[in-house]
């Protein structure tokens, strides 16, 4: 571990900036803090749960896979280097989740390429980041266990800076950090991460519903209620670290000019398993719900899930954001109710 | 609207009527069903069963444009029986007296018969209205696109008026502007009538002002033209040339064969558009315009709340800004605009118009916008309108009699067609239809009918049928359901491969001059 004094930090991720595309929480006019390239005069350390995960780093709202230019066609692969500064550790399990499920059958070229280019800075969480995260209970949080290059713990005017990999420690060798190894720094971690734990409220539901998926699954009626106020806009989808659907497109821009793009589709939308001859094997909302949810409940992979407990990370912004509230929270309490 | 989006959370009671909500404003949708959950109760008037007919306590389907009869009916439930709010019709208005006289005449049997809803559906929804603390009516196009369009508005506004619905944290009138910025369009002086701020052009002031503002003199103080009485008017050549703007009205306007033949009988014609849209390719001079991400400038919603929308792209080829395209026309036809900056412009918006006096760049920028009226700089903005009296003072009735649609069903056209939106394409699909995830939801046109109707004239779901007015026809595929009711077509104007506009008839508001797209009569037949 290393030992890095707040007033050091911005000297630091100036330093990596010059290497890599630096993200880092910024704070906009009008007061919200947002992922947006590093800049020391909107970086900010006051931030809670960034209202998106950083998937679209490797996966991008919609991408140019290639172009074609007259009648030839030309692969368009990402180049950037990527450093994002202060993700959460539920959006670094997403993160892991998704890449596991990007190269596990078949590689993903364009989203490896971004992986693999990526190094992670998760901030650790001293505590819940709001109402709805559920972290110590899906296991991916409230700190990362592995899978990051960097981990911070915050103590008040310095930071304990844990490396992951070697990409981390080649990270640290830019700030001529004092080393803090001894048997005090580590109790004074443990102590952090299990007050943390201590802090984020087990949610028991997440697993007795997962439970009953498994058996005797929840009643059609619940799943059609949910669908019948469901409007469709696929936010829980995009706000989801997990979520990692897309469709393809071609858009001509000349007779012999063009571009393929990818870009994020959802099972929620009933064009999404609608087949040519106009049959839709998942023909209500209410179905759509209840295979998007059983996706993260039931069935996930479990090499894909890493040491997590199910595809969902637990980072409650379906609940957060969700207009009608059909969040994993609202869901699973919905599920265990009608079953006692 | 009266009222603001954040109240909806403490409303008792919504009266929604000519609007499907989810489906057009689904956020305001969502609150809406958000409130139900906690106890709010919904009424819902509304041919069709609408996603909202699932939460409603009671769903009364009236015959297409009979709203102003369902209107009457209930307010003369609401007096007899009365439940209106005696202290604000005697503070707040005048008027009653003539209002009492004629709806007296709209008995709830009278009502049945006109609307075909249910005496005692009537009875019960007047009375829950009228005994809801705080009650808030929902209306969009529903409601305004009709010949009698201001006649539905007024007898709206009658209504909460008499109950006292008005004026008050969640109770109001509230039209949803079906675009992100239609109601700014007209805060600006996009109708034919007014300058900024509903300043009326026949106003000796207000033309003075204005004079002063822009440096000018003899400012035309008649009122122009609608867009259905320009068509006409190209029609019969008076019209000579046409600056169309971001609009499509050889798709969005109705019976548009005729828009066609009105288009082309023009001398000159000039579209300014983000796309070649169906109008554009008529045009003498298309003029490349930007899109909302590659400029900078104001929307102002639904809740009158102005908004600053930031540019985030460059626009491509030669696209610039509506507004510098306009600069740049004026200076051309000799008058030497000189605005730099959307800043400079927003500045002078603040100057002439007082309900945006208080709307400054600066504010907005650090801001998530700012609701009108807002007369000076230290004004917080307006929540809801009419708190303690009307802009004009004493708040008027202004009772309207009921009056059929122009085009009722006969023996030869004996469907009734009424035409709107869905959730995945936008009015003439302009943009929306590019987009793939879009067409993939929703790609064609298709004409709900009834099961029963369905039956009858032999059309099965996906069957192709041929739909015709006393205007034309179009072709496309059926969709069997009970969303509509029997002897009622629905379809959409968004595809231009089965143009339903061709089929609607133009006749419309004397006074907005908005036509009736929401019921022709029209019959229909499967293709063989």
């Amino acid at each position: 571990m290393k030992l890095l004094p707040k007033n050091k930090l911005v000297p630091i991720i100036s330093s990596w900036a010059q290497r890599y595309t630096v993200l880092a929480p910024s704070s906009t006019e009008q007061g919200e803090c947002v992922f947006d390239i590093f800049k020391e005069e909107t970086f900010t350390l006051e931030y809670r749960k960034p209202s998106l995960p950083p998937k679209s780093q490797l996966l991008p709202q919609s991408d140019v896979i290639f172009r074609v230019e007259k009648g030839t066609f030309r692969e368009v692969l990402p180049e950037r280097n990527v450093l994002m500064f202060g993700i959460r550790s539920c959006d670094l399990m997403g993160l892991r989740q998704s890449s596991s499920f990007m190269s596990r059958d078949t590689q993903d070229i364009y989203y490896r390429r971004r992986s693999d280019h990526c190094l992670k800075v998760v901030m650790a969480c001293a505590g819940p980041q709001n109402e709805t995260c559920f972290c110590t209970t899906s296991r991916s949080g409230p700190s990362a266990t592995t899978g990051f290059d960097l981990q911070f713990y915050d103590l008040g005017d310095s930071f304990l800076v844990e490396s992951g990999s070697t990409e981390g420690d080649e990270l640290l060798k830019a700030g001529n950090l004092a080393d803090v190894d001894d048997k005090d720094t580590v109790e004074q971690v443990n102590a952090l991460r299990n007050k943390a734990v201590a802090a984020i409220t087990e949610v028991p539901d997440v697993t007795r519903a997962m439970e009953i998926l498994s058996s005797r699954g929840a009643s059609e009626e619940l799943w059609e209620r949910f669908g019948d106020k469901c409007i469709v806009c696929g936010g829980c989808v995009y706000v989801c670290p997990t979520c990692t659907c897309f469709t393809v497109a071609d858009f001509p821009s000349g007779p012999d000019t063009g571009e393929r793009i990818r870009s994020w589709d959802t099972c929620l939308y009933g064009g999404f398993t609608k087949e040519a001859s106009g049959h839709n094997p998942r023909s209500t909302q209410g179905l759509r719900l209840k295979r998007r949810h059983e996706h993260k409940l039931l069935y996930y992979n479990q090499t894909d899930v890493q040491e997590a407990l199910c595809g969902c990370v637990g980072c409650g912004r379906c609940s957060d954001y969700c207009p009608v509230h059909i969040g994993t929270l609202e869901v699973v309490k919905a599920i265990v109710e009608e079953q006692s | 609207m009266t009222n603001s989006i954040g109240e909806f959370e403490d409303a008792d009671l919504f009266l929604i009527t000519g609007t499907n909500t989810t489906a057009q404003h689904p956020l305001i949708g969502s609150r809406i069903i958000n409130a139900k959950e906690r106890g709010a109760q919904i009424l819902l008037i509304d041919p069709r069963e609408i996603q909202l007919a699932h939460f409603a306590v009671l769903h009364l389907k009236q015959n297409i444009g009979t709203d102003v009869a369902v209107l009457n009916g209930m307010m003369n439930i609401i007096i007899e029986e009365e439940l209106y709010d005696k202290e604000f019709v005697e503070k707040r208005t005048e008027g009653f007296d003539a209002l009492k006289a004629l709806v007296s005449r709209y008995t709830p049997k009278i009502v049945q018969l006109i609307s075909g809803i249910n005496a005692t559906d009537l009875e019960r929804a007047a009375r829950m209205y009228a005994q809801a603390p705080k009650a808030m009516i929902l209306y969009a196009m529903g409601i305004t696109q009709h010949t009698t369009g201001t006649d539905n508005v007024k007898s709206c506004a009658n209504l909460a008026m008499l109950t006292g619905h008005l004026g008050k944290p969640s109770s109001g009138v509230n039209p949803l502007r079906g675009q992100n910025n239609v109601q700014g369009a007209c805060d600006m002086g996009g109708l034919p009538v007014v300058y900024t701020g509903y300043q009326r052009v026949n106003d000796p002031a207000v033309k003075k002002k204005f004079e002063e503002a822009w440096g000018v003199s003899d400012l035309d103080d008649k009122p122009g033209l609608t867009i259905t009485t320009m068509m006409e008017a190209a029609q019969r050549g008076d019209l000579k040339a046409l600056y169309v703007m971001g609009e499509n009205p050889l798709m969005s306007d109705p019976d548009t064969t005729h828009v066609e033949l009105a288009l082309s009988n023009l001398d000159f014609l000039v579209v300014q558009d983000i796309f070649l849209s169906e109008t554009a390719r008529l045009a003498d001079v298309v003029l490349p315009a930007a899109c909302f991400a590659e400029k900078e400038g104001t929307y102002t919603n639904t809740e009158r709340k102005v908004q600053l929308s930031r540019k985030a792209i460059s626009p491509p080829g030669l696209a610039r800004s509506d507004w510098e395209i306009v600069v740049d026309i004026c200076r051309r036809c000799g008058y030497d605009m000189n605005y730099k900056t959307i800043a400079a412009i927003l500045s002078e918006i603040n100057k002439v118009t007082p309900s945006y006096a208080g709307i400054t760049y600066d504010r907005l920028r650090t801001s998530y916008g700012i609701q009108w009226p807002c007369p000076n700089e230290e004004h917080p903005g307006t929540v809801f309108l009419h708190k303690d009296q009307f802009t004009k003072g004493l708040g008027t009735f202004l009772p309207c009699e009921f009056k059929p649609p122009a085009e009722v069903p006969d023996s030869e056209y004996d469907f009734i067609l009424t035409t709107g939106r869905v959730y995945y394409q936008y009015h003439t699909g302009t943009m929306t239809r590019r987009i793939e995830i879009l067409e993939r939801e929703a790609p064609e046109a298709l004409l709900e009918i009834n099961p029963d109707d369905a039956r009858r004239l032999g059309i099965k779901n996906n069957d192709m049928v041929e739909v015709a007015s006393r205007r034309g026809s179009v072709r496309l595929k059926a969709e069997v359901t009970p969303r509509v009711p029997r002897r009622v077509l629905f379809s959409t104007f968004h595809f231009s491969e089965a143009q339903i506009n061709t089929l609607t008839n133009p006749a419309h508001d004397p006074v907005a001059g908005i036509p009736e797209y929401k019921g022709c009569a029209v019959n229909v037949r499967r293709c063989e």
